[in-house]
Formats: C-alpha cells, sequence, structure tokens
C-alpha cells in the first residue's frame, strides 16, 4: 500500500510537470515552424509546415495527442533539432553524459570535503580549521563558467593534458569519454565540495561533543578511530542528504558547464530545444529529467536506514 | 571509495591507447545539428551545407558562382526559354547501390513543385511538365523563368531513389562524393568516402567527422589543441585567438550575406524618404567593419555583394559617411531635434549585435536616440520577421547564386518584406527581369533594381560579413561558394 501511494504520486508528479510544460511553452511567444523556415518563410509555406508538425490543432488537442502517446511509450519526434530523430532516442543518448558527470562531480566532492572537513573539525579554531574555512569561502565564491573556461584555457590548452571539450561516445572511445568528463567534474565539484566541507565540519563538531566519543576515548581508541569510525559514521548521514540534494541538482542538468565543455548532456539538449520551440523534446527532456530526480529521490529515503540504524524500523 | 577512485584511474590510463583509426581522417567542427536531410523538408542552412557532399542535383554551383553539370551532363534550353532538356551521365550509383535513372529525377522533381507536400515548392510554380525521355529529363516551364536553372542548385533539387523516401531525414541517400555513416544528434556526424562516385578523383578524404561544438571558444580550443582540423565559419570575435599561430592558416572570403539594418518603411518617422536616407548618411560603415566584423567584410550599398560578379552593382558612393548631411536632412523632415526610436537585435549572432550597438552610437551622434532590445531568435523571427512589429532591426540576408532570388523580396506583396518596401517600377522591373532571355539585358535590369533600392533607402546596407576559415597549414582543398555550402571532398591532409 505504502509502495503502491508513493507510486501514484510520483505519477501524478510527472503529469502534473508535463502539464505545466506544455502549457508554458505553448504561451511561449515563438513558433517552431517560423524557426525551420527563418528569414525565408512565405505565409503559404508556414500554414503548410505548420500542417506537417501539427501544431495548426488546439493546445488540448496537440497535449492529447502527445500524452496518448507517451502511454503507448512514444515520446514523439524532434520537430526540428536533427528532424525525424525520436525524443526518446535523443534524450536516451544525453544520460550517459549527465548520469556519469553528477555522478563524478559528487564523487570528487566528497574526496575533498570528507578529510578536510573532519580535519578541520578536529582542532576547530586552529590554523588549519581556517585555512580549511577560507578555501571553501573561496571555492564558493568561484563562478562555474569562469572556472571552466580558465581551466580549458590551462590544462587543455596551454598544458594539452586533457581535452577542451566534447566527448566521444562511451562504446567507441571510453578512455576518451571518462577522460573527456573530468575536467568538466572536477569544475563541478569544486564549489560543491566547499559546500560540504563545511557540513560536514559542523556534522563533525557536533559528532565529536557527544557522549558516545567521550565513551571511545574513554576505551581507549585512539582518536584515529574515534574520528573515522565512530563521528565520521555519525556525521555521514546530514553530509549525504546534502550530498544527494547537489546530486539531484546535477542531474537536471550542469546546464553551463555543459556548455563550456560541449558535452552533448540533458540540460543542453533542453535548453537548445527551448531555443528552437522544439515542444515534443523539451517534454521529453523535461520528463526524463523529472523522473531521474524522483527516481533518485526515492532511491535516497530508501538508503537512510543503510546508513542511520536509528531510522529503521520507523517507516 | 578507494576502489572507485582505483577504477577511475583505470579508465583514463585506457585512454592513452585508444586505436588509431586507419585510413585518411579530417575532424571538421560545426555549430548545430542539421534539421534532418530530406531535401523537400530541410530548410536550415545547417542541413544544406552538409547535403552539398551527400547529395546532387542534375546541375550544381562552382566556387564562382557559376553552374556546373553534376548529375546531367550537358542541358540545353530551347530558344524560347521554355523547355529544359537535360542529359543524363551515364553510370551514376545511390549509396544503395542501385543505378541512377531518368524517372528518380522525375519523381523528386515533382514532388518538390507539389505544394501539398513540399515546402519549397513556391520557387516552381511555372513548372508544367517533367517528363523522361530515354536517357534525358525534360521539363517544360510556363513563361521563361531565368532563375530556374539556378534553383536547380539547391539542396531542395536533391535527386534520391524513390525507395528511401519515409527514412531520407535521418538516413539520406544520394548519389554525393560522401554517405553518412553516422549521426549522433548533438555530438556528430560521420561523412565516409562513396567508393562508387562517378567522379573517381574525389573524395580526397576517406572520413571526415563532422562535430557538433556550440560554443565558439570550445571551437577554437578544440583547433589549438589539434582535437579539431578545421574550422569553416569562425566569429569575427575569436579571430584573435588564432592570428598569428605559425600551425594555422586563416582564409577569409565573402560570404555573399548580405548585413543590414533594416527599416520599417511603413512607420513614421522611417515612412520619410528623408529620415531613411539621414540614416544611411549617419551609419559609417568603415567603423562597423572594423568594430564588428574585425575589419573582416566589405562594404555594401544595395541588397546585393560583390560576391554575385557581375549581377552586382557597387551602390557604396550613394551615401558617404556625412553626419551633417543626416542633421540636415532630419531637420528637412521636421525633426531638429531628432527623435527616439528601438532596435531590435537578435541574441544568437554576435555579428549583428555588435554592428547594431555600434549603429545605435553612430545614430546617437545626429540626434536619434536608439533603445536597443535584444531578443531571442525565436522572438525575433515572430515579432520582426512575421509580423512586422519594429522600427528598426540588424539581420543577416543569405544569399543565393541567383540575383532574382536575393531582390524579390523587396517585391511590395512579397511575405518576406520585412522593410515593407514598395515601389511600382520596381515590382514591374522584378517580373521583367524573371521572362528576360537575354543575359546581358538581364544584368541591366538587376542593377537597376539595386539602384531603385539603394535611391529609396530602403534599408542602410551594411556589409558583405567575410567567411572565416580556420585550418590547420596541412590542410589543402579547401574552396569557398557564394551560397551556403561546405565542399569537403577536395579537402586532405598533406603528408
Amino acid at each position: 500500500m505504502y509502495w503502491l501511494k508513493k507510486l501514484g504520486a510520483m505519477l501524478a508528479t510527472l503529469l502534473l510537470v508535463s502539464a505545466l510544460t506544455f502549457t508554458a511553452l505553448y504561451f511561449l511567444p515563438g513558433d517552431p515552424a517560423l524557426l525551420i523556415l527563418g528569414t525565408e518563410a512565405e505565409p503559404g509555406e508556414l500554414a503548410l509546415v505548420r500542417a506537417q508538425l501539427g501544431l495548426d490543432k488546439p493546445m488540448a488537442v496537440q497535449y492529447w495527442h502527445w500524452l496518448s502517446g507517451v502511454l503507448r511509450g512514444d515520446f514523439g519526434r524532434s520537430l526540428t533539432f536533427s528532424r525525424g530523430y525520436s525524443v526518446a532516442r535523443l534524450v536516451v543518448s544525453a544520460l550517459p553524459v549527465t548520469i556519469p558527470l553528477a555522478a563524478a562531480a559528487i564523487f570528487f566532492s566528497l574526496l575533498l570535503a570528507i578529510p578536510l572537513g573532519a580535519l578541520a573539525a578536529s582542532r576547530p579554531g586552529g590554523r588549519l580549521d581556517s585555512l580549511v574555512l577560507t578555501l571553501s569561502q573561496t571555492g564558493l565564491s568561484i563562478p562555474a563558467f569562469w572556472l571552466g573556461i580558465l581551466a580549458i584555457q590551462f590544462i587543455a590548452v596551454e598544458l594539452g593534458w586533457l581535452p577542451p571539450g566534447g566527448m566521444p561516445k562511451w562504446r567507441a572511445d571510453p578512455g576518451g569519454a571518462a577522460l573527456s568528463l573530468l575536467l568538466p567534474a572536477l569544475v563541478l565539484a569544486l564549489p560543491r565540495g566547499a559546500i560540504l566541507t563545511r557540513i560536514v565540519r559542523a556534522a563533525m563538531q557536533e559528532a565529536l561533543g557527544q557522549d558516545y566519543i567521550r565513551t571511545a576515548r574513554g576505551k581507549g581508541l585512539s582518536e584515529w578511530t574515534v574520528i573515522s569510525r565512530h563521528a565520521l559514521k555519525n556525521a555521514l548521514v546530514t553530509v549525504s542528504t546534502v550530498a544527494g540534494i547537489q546530486l539531484i541538482q546535477l542531474l537536471a542538468g550542469a546546464l553551463v558547464v555543459e556548455q563550456v565543455f560541449s558535452l552533448p548532456g540533458l540540460g543542453r539538449l533542453i535548453l537548445s530545444a527551448v531555443l528552437l520551440r522544439d515542444l515534443p523534446l523539451v517534454q521529453g527532456g523535461i520528463f526524463a529529467g523529472a523522473a531521474l530526480i524522483m527516481a533518485l529521490n526515492f532511491l535516497l529515503d530508501s538508503t537512510y536506514p543503510l546508513i542511520d540504524p536509528r531510522i529503521r524500523g520507523v517507516a | 571509495m578507494q576502489k572507485l577512485f582505483g577504477l577511475f584511474l583505470a579508465v583514463i590510463l585506457l585512454a592513452g591507447c585508444s586505436p588509431q583509426a586507419a585510413g585518411s581522417e579530417l575532424v571538421v567542427a560545426i555549430p548545430t545539428d542539421p534539421d534532418g536531410f530530406h531535401p523537400h523538408q530541410s530548410v536550415a542552412a545547417a542541413s544544406a551545407e552538409i547535403a552539398f557532399n551527400l547529395f546532387e542535383g542534375l546541375v550544381k554551383a562552382a566556387p564562382d558562382g557559376s553552374i556546373i553539370p553534376a548529375l546531367a551532363e550537358e542541358w540545353e534550353i530551347s530558344p524560347d526559354g521554355l523547355t529544359y532538356t537535360f542529359t543524363l551521365r551515364q553510370g551514376v550509383k545511390f549509396h544503395n547501390g542501385r543505378n541512377l535513372t531518368p524517372e528518380d529525377v522525375v519523381y523528386c522533381l515533382t514532388r518538390l513543385a507539389d505544394p501539398d507536400l513540399s515546402p519549397k515548392a513556391r520557387d516552381y510554380t511555372g513548372v508544367q511538365r517533367i517528363a523522361a525521355q530515354g536517357n534525358q529529363v525534360v521539363i517544360t516551364l510556363a513563361q521563361p523563368d531565368a532563375v530556374f536553372l539556378a534553383l536547380l542548385t539547391e539542396f531542395g533539387a536533391s535527386i534520391y531513389p524513390k525507395e528511401v523516401e519515409g527514412e531520407l531525414s535521418t538516413k539520406p541517400i544520394g548519389t554525393g562524393p560522401f554517405t553518412l555513416s553516422a549521426w549522433e544528434p548533438g555530438d556528430s556526424l560521420t561523412l565516409a568516402k562513396f567508393p562508387q562516385y562517378w567522379n573517381p578523383q574525389l573524395p580526397k578524404t576517406d572520413k571526415i567527422i563532422l562535430k557538433i561544438i556550440p560554443e565558439p571558444t570550445t571551437m577554437v580550443n578544440s583547433l589549438l589543441t589539434g582535437h579539431v582540423d578545421l574550422i569553416p565559419r569562425l566569429e569575427p570575435d575569436y579571430l584573435h585567438q588564432v592570428e598569428g599561430k605559425s600551425t594555422l592558416q586563416i582564409i577569409d572570403s565573402p560570404m555573399n550575406l548580405v548585413q543590414l539594418l533594416a527599416i520599417n518603411n511603413a512607420v513614421a518617422p522611417f515612412d520619410d524618404l528623408r529620415v531613411r536616407q539621414a540614416l544611411n548618411y549617419a551609419v559609417n560603415r568603415e567603423e562597423i567593419i572594423q568594430g564588428a566584423a574585425w575589419g573582416k567584410g566589405t562594404p555594401i550599398g544595395s541588397n546585393l555583394t560583390p560576391a554575385m560578379g557581375a549581377w552586382y552593382k557597387d551602390l557604396t558612393a550613394q551615401y558617404p559617411y556625412n553626419p551633417e548631411k543626416a542633421k540636415e536632412l532630419l531637420a528637412q523632415a521636421g525633426y531638429p531635434d531628432g527623435f527616439s526610436t528601438t532596435m531590435y537585435l537578435p541574441a544568437p549572432y554576435p555579428l549583428h549585435r555588435n554592428a547594431g550597438e555600434i549603429i545605435a552610437a553612430q545614430l546617437e551622434k545626429v540626434g536619434i536616440k536608439v533603445r536597443i532590445k535584444v531578443i531571442e531568435w525565436a522572438d525575433w523571427l515572430e515579432q520582426v520577421n512575421r509580423d512586422r512589429d519594429y522600427e528598426l532591426t540588424v539581420v543577416g540576408l543569405t544569399g543565393r547564386i541567383d540575383p532574382h532570388t536575393m531582390l524579390n523580396r523587396y517585391q511590395s506583396q512579397s511575405g518576406r518584406n520585412i522593410s515593407y518596401f514598395a515601389s511600382p517600377e520596381y515590382d514591374e522591373l522584378l517580373v521583367r527581369g524573371l521572362a528576360e532571355t537575354d543575359h546581358e539585358a538581364r544584368i541591366e535590369m538587376y542593377q537597376r533594381l539595386q539602384t531603385i533600392l539603394a535611391e529609396h533607402a530602403a534599408n542602410v546596407f551594411i556589409m558583405d560579413p567575410s567567411q572565416i576559415a580556420v585550418m590547420g597549414r596541412d590542410i589543402q582543398g579547401w574552396s569557398n561558394y557564394p551560397v551556403y555550402v561546405l565542399d569537403l571532398a577536395p579537402l586532405s591532409r598533406t603528408e
């Protein structure tokens, strides 16, 4: 019953999201037929192209047409962007960019945040602590696009260590694909890692003040064991919540970084679809993004009990 | 977590030993995906420039703007200009292995001219009959149409085998020097040499990868790091990043694009000829070319560019830069203190945006206050291009190889006449120009049309921006066309 309710709520959300996107796009000025014909458009041709694309029908009919297609598993075809390609295929081809990019970014930010945050918390007010706090303040203030451009200039162009943008297909060149994601993932990781460092530090400080830490120390455990096994484990509950939210944001599209590094991810796909008023593609892209986010949320909700035994049995 | 990191490192290390592809290969950067490859449906310039390498029509355009044989080895036009007889080249094969037949030509061109199926049919309303006759195709027109042959060079008039009709958009099958071997939307298109191409000399390279890179900075960086061999169209704003590099060559040539400050002739105060002339005197073209195009452009005085050869008439002397004269004309028109107006600029085109900003500053000097509104391309097309609800705008009009298709947008009733230009003499001359079969007489008429546009100050015609191609020094075979195509077949890398 609980699962059914959850599933029902997810489907209702998806329906609402799709209806909202559709309405917003419908009332947005601009017309895919106009974009297709450009400056050479004559009224007669416009009418023909609009009819070919099914844009001459009333809004409710267009939405129903789309929705009934989705129910049959058909997300329609792109109107402008590589016309003729199925929306499902375009959206699915963006996922192997967006998902690993988001995962790698969060991975790197945790890699940065956990040791730094724990270190800072172990000697609050110390020199290391203030250094970490200053660094995280700096990391937070650097805009991603600027950092991206700088990283491309130095690491890719001057030093030639990594590709300056674009990404080969995983199956064609898996190594090259991973390399292409490294720099953008690091750029995304920096500000997120900076936030996480502060979260880790705060959570650790709180954990280190708990009674069980005193007990652990009293048992004569080494400081390393106390921090890594007892304090960190408890602090991770808070950290994983924030990291989860960050991951969700990244899945919805790391648009700026995708644009700077020319990565064919979901954010860029949706942006170009909006600029081209490619209704089915925008619908499909947003739908996929929303579904992804909900699935992840669901997954995160079910992992809390694994990290924190206290939550077990409550649900 | 350590394991995960180790895995990531391992994947990265693997990258060092990716396999080398056999055969010659070039990587060309393009900014966007095509909008499909059905010759009758696709209308984006991005599609036509790639399709030039996949498809052919009966005839095609040469780099000098002349019309040369393609699938038709030769053709004959009857003295009355009504009957065109094309003799097909022997032994031409489609990419699916089938031989080209006259029936394929009849099928494709008939469908192209059908207004119920093809958005491009309006150009072919004069076609009366298309018939196969042995190895020939005979096309009969209702009245002489001097543009007809030029139209047959365009992407729309490509010939494809009838049996692939349904899938053509994503799986183009033509007779061109390359086949489309892969298309990953948003990522790349891969063109492979078609070994049975009728001209065994072409193409020179086995495989060409067209990499889609929307960001000009990334495009330039990819070229600098050797991930890309050639950028066919570089935004002038990025020129300084590639200039003076010993490994690169920069080839700039006329693009045949009419960049103009379009004026809505139907609204006050621009319905007054003196005001429009004042704008023409107030605009300093040289400054725009330097400021917006980094010096890479040719000033123009009417709606054709020097790339059009004999058709072009140089009218740049009609309105030399003269702000005093502009003020005088404004005063005569009743605006001694100038006036305020709005200029819409299309966001995705930095060249037009920059030009618009420079123009606004120039107009300010003669007392015209310009409020600039930068709008999205979709909004521009709707508000300015379709509804003509604007006063001033800066845009570029793509060149064709025949002057008629460039100039007929100023016909008073034309759906593309965004300036609301109206002149009975102009309309009448357009009709006569189309029917004229004598080449010299026709040239004279089209030069007169350009003069009328300039005399009436229909718009401020600014420049033909140069197409800036940047490529490695080892790349040869680049050729520039006065139409929007990308000729990949002659390109190769010197060893």
